[in-house]
């Protein structure tokens, strides 16, 4: 077994354990933290396959913007020490759930993937810097698209706590 | 879709590093700006006017020392002022002198300890301190040589001083003096225009005239605010008469300009501690003292008589039976008069402006408690 | 041989950077007793030498305090996640050219920029478990406050990074060190300005240091911890200070490499005197100024940090276009440019006021 076989089985269970967590233990605060260790697990395991680029911007913004802003939040509510609310419903949801693995599961498993065995070029970075703003099939437009929705959720927090006068 | 507050009521207090001795504030926030104040003090009450009570007049003026206990010799002054002209005694002309000189170095060092702590409470971290505690140093050393302490001097005595100036004082005073100016020139390079200083002060705090005077407000607090009040000319005592020295005044009311009038001060000050020094090196060695006996008796009657400290006016109330003990004595803290004013200087500020607002009246606990 | 290049990093890291941060603690403990005209400590051993490692016997003995109603767990955790990303960094700084005694050594991480940036942002949710840990109001009061401020500086640095990445051509420090024939502090005036402020504010240090401030009520998100703990929280700053001194040297001020390329050719003692000279400014800076109140510091950073650091990057965009390699004489140009910019946009925005109607 090859270092980058164990490595990656070695991240998807820390993953998988750490996804688990979040949903199964009752301190919300733990549960967010566990969150955060699930995306560090997601950026080791870009990092396994080559892009390191994707692997720091994951830490950049999962870790450092969206996990705080989670954090955040749970330490604004009040009552938290209580632990999550018990849910009648968890039988048929955690059914479901496993049902809805399956079904991922099985069709992951069954389609062939074009360009399964390509390369990542090195350096990363440069290869998808050109593809992102190829002029002929290049993703500028969603980019832009993108930073005008981002845009907007700002302008939106602004004048959702701005001081009413 | 308003998001719902509460305003949330919080102590700050007693033991605090910036609130100047055990003083405790219940501040009322909403979110970080103070909707309102309420100052609690007391901690420091250790009954002085009882006290005085039960002692001789001389036996008082050790206690009063420990009052504002960063300018001892201004409350010596005020005491012995106050039974002076209970008792109707007149001073020899040495006396005087010397009590303006060591009042006025009380006051250079008052001020070099308040704008330094001023400093500090902004978050210059000491270094501003340091400096203006090195010109300090000297001015203890002066205290030291002359009257062997370096804080609660204990050096006034009624009809005079305790003992007269020694031979190397007034040389090393010269020396201090002359080099003084150019000190203070050296801290207002590094302060008076720094920008953060200005951003954090200018404006803030600010205390209006109709409410600094309703509120007898007095010392460098009143004169920030535009009232050339100063006990020194308006109510005159000892032999300031004869002295030539400005009032400065400051322009708003505000934070800063409470910073700089007290730079300012120091500047007045050097200069009347040139002119006394011209004075006193005219007049006889050995004259120091009123004849007047220790135990001594006023005649029946009572007196208010005040001074200019270096924090204001703090003034001496005596009722005398005839005895040898004051029947009432009854101080007049500045600190704690100046202290009243601070709900109105600070509501609508913030946390961090209520620290600087608060070293900027320059207050002691133990004259605001006594 | 890459084992041998991770035993090394691994030891270096883990056993010079401490030794480094201890030494850095006492230049800023005697540097700030001078400028405070006293001479700092000079008792324990000669010169005070000993002091930072008398300091940390006494944390070690001290008493570990853990609030009772607190999250012990997250209690515990939380200055290692402080602490860790601080250490992080100085994987990838290069200290030396590649080649001759330490080929194969030297770092060349191809997103080394994009890798510091990334894993200083971890330490932010240390602050977080810490405030948590300690079941106290003021500690999230402070941790919030402390977040708002990271997160609101995160951006004029990350953007004057991005000008120096813009005028190299290339993330990886090593090769950002190689493209300065001549250093980008000369450049980039004003990407060096935003990025030093930037950097004072990140690193909570004077004019920015109001979680420390005794006068501010809210102690510290650090306010419940005691011994070994809190020396971690301490020893983390001061490690992201000399962090942050060694990324400005590598980015601004030349790296390893020697002034004009004269005088002797040791890269990694070239380094270790740019550091001592960016961390010196930062001390300087300390013992200098008073601090500014929070709302100006957001104010600050979003009035008049970011604007400008667009502006920086725009300029610096067009300038790589037009002339890609930045020539020598873009210096003129840009240092003009910095000097009307910061003149007249601080002339423009003014701190201050802030009284609100009660």
């Amino acid at each position: 077994m090859d270092l980058q076989a164990v490595a990656f089985y070695v991240l998807a269970a820390m993953l998988v354990v750490s996804a688990l967590a979040v949903v199964l233990i009752p301190n919300v605060f733990r549960a967010g933290l566990f969150l955060v260790l699930a995306f560090f697990a997601v950026a080791g395991l870009f990092i396994t396959l080559g892009a390191d680029f994707l692997g720091a911007v994951q830490i950049l913004v999962y870790v450092g913007a969206i996990g705080v802003l989670l954090l955040l939040a749970i330490m604004l509510t009040r009552d938290v020490h209580h632990g999550s609310p018990g849910n009648r419903l968890w039988l048929p949801a955690s059914v479901l759930g496993a049902l809805l693995l399956g079904a991922v599961s099985w069709s992951l498993l069954n389609t062939t993937w074009a360009d399964k065995a390509a390369e990542m070029p090195v350096p990363a970075t440069a290869a998808l810097g050109a593809s992102v703003f190829d002029l002929q099939n290049g993703f500028i437009l969603p980019l832009e698209i993108g930073a005008l929705a981002l845009l907007a959720v700002v302008i939106g927090a602004i004048v959702l706590v701005g001081e009413k006068k | 879709m308003a998001i719902r507050t509460q305003p949330v009521s919080i102590n700050i207090g007693p033991q605090h590093p910036s609130t100047h001795g055990v003083f405790r504030l219940r501040v009322t926030f909403d979110g970080e700006v103070i909707i309102g104040l309420e100052p609690i003090f007391g901690y420091l009450h250790r009954g002085k006017e009882k006290l005085a009570e039960a002692r001789t007049y001389t036996q008082f003026i050790p206690i009063t020392d420990r009052a504002d206990y960063l300018a001892s010799m201004s409350n010596n002054w005020g005491y012995c002022l106050a039974v002076e002209r209970l008792a109707g005694i007149e001073l020899p002309e040495r006396a005087e002198y010397i009590r303006v000189l060591v009042g006025e170095m009380m006051r250079i060092s008052n001020h070099l300890m308040a704008v330094g702590f001023f400093l500090n409470d902004c978050g210059a971290f000491f270094t501003p301190l340091l400096y203006m505690y090195r010109e300090r140093e000297k001015l203890l050393d002066l205290f030291d040589m002359l009257c062997g302490q370096r804080l609660n001097y204990n050096y006034m005595r009624i009809g005079g001083v305790s003992q007269d100036l020694p031979v190397e004082f007034l040389p090393a005073l010269k020396k201090f003096v002359q080099e003084m100016p150019g000190y203070i020139d050296e801290y207002e390079q590094l302060l008076t225009t720094n920008e953060i200083l200005l951003a954090r002060s200018k404006g803030v705090g600010v205390l209006s005239p109709e409410q600094a005077v309703n509120a007898s407000v007095s010392g460098p607090v009143l004169r920030a605010c535009g009232v050339e009040w100063d006990i020194r000319r308006a109510d005159p005592y000892s032999i300031y008469p004869q002295l030539e020295f400005d009032i400065p005044t400051g322009i708003q009311g505000d934070t800063y300009d409470r910073f700089y009038l007290r730079i300012q001060e120091m500047r007045q000050s050097v200069r009347i501690l040139q002119q006394a020094i011209t004075g006193i090196e005219q007049l006889p060695h050995g004259v120091y003292r009123a004849h007047v006996l220790s135990l001594v008796r006023p005649p029946k009657g009572e007196v208010y008589s005040r001074i200019e400290s270096p924090k204001g006016e703090l003034g001496y109330y005596i009722v005398s039976d005839g005895g040898v003990s004051p029947w009432r004595c009854r101080m007049r803290g500045p600190s704690q008069l100046n202290l009243t004013a601070l709900r109105d200087m600070v509501l609508g500020w913030k946390l961090a402006d209520l620290i600087i607002i608060l070293g900027s009246i320059d207050i002691v606990m133990g004259e605001v408690d006594r | 041989m890459d084992w041998l290049h991770w035993l090394f990093y691994v030891g270096v890291i883990l056993g010079a950077v401490p030794v480094m941060v201890m030494a850095f603690i006492w230049l800023e403990r005697r540097g700030l007793g001078r400028l405070q005209l006293r001479p700092g400590p000079n008792r324990a051993g000669p010169f005070g030498i000993l002091q930072p490692v008398a300091d940390a016997i006494k944390v070690l003995t001290k008493e570990d305090i853990v609030p009772v109603a607190g999250d012990h767990w997250v209690h515990f955790v939380a200055p290692l996640v402080v602490f860790a990303p601080a250490m992080l960094v100085f994987t990838v700084i290069p200290f030396q050219e590649d080649g001759g005694l330490v080929r194969g050594l030297v770092p060349d991480l191809n997103i080394g920029i994009l890798y510091i940036v990334a894993v200083s942002s971890i330490s932010t949710i240390g602050v977080f478990m810490a405030a948590w840990g300690s079941n106290n109001k003021y500690s999230l009061i402070s941790a919030f406050r402390s977040m708002a401020q990271v997160v609101s500086y995160e951006i004029p640095l990350a953007l004057a990074i991005l000008g120096v990445v813009l005028a190299a051509g290339t993330m990886s420090l090593t090769g950002i060190v190689q493209a300065q024939a001549v250093p980008f502090i000369v450049m980039q005036p004003l990407g060096f300005i935003i990025f030093f402020i930037a950097a004072t504010a990140e690193l909570n240090r004077t004019p920015f240091d109001l979680m420390e401030a005794e006068s501010e009520m809210v102690a510290g998100y650090h306010i419940e911890y005691s011994g070994m703990k809190f020396a971690l929280f301490y020893l983390a700053e001061y490690a992201y200070t000399v962090g942050i001194s060694a990324i400005a040297a590598t980015l601004f001020l030349g790296g390893w490499k020697a002034p004009w390329g004269v005088g002797p050719q040791v890269g990694v003692l070239w380094l270790v005197v740019k550091i001592l000279l960016v961390f010196m400014v930062i001390l300087w800076i300390r013992g200098t100024f008073p601090r500014v109140r929070v709302d100006q510091l957001m104010g600050f950073a979003w009035k008049f940090l970011f604007p400008l650091s667009l502006i920086n990057i725009f300029i610096i965009a067009a300038e790589s276009l037009a002339w890609p390699g930045l020539p020598w004489w873009l210096l003129f140009p840009n240092t003009a440019i910095a000097l009307v910019l910061v003149v007249v946009w601080s002339g423009l925005f003014r701190l201050g006021g802030g009284r609100v109607q009660v």
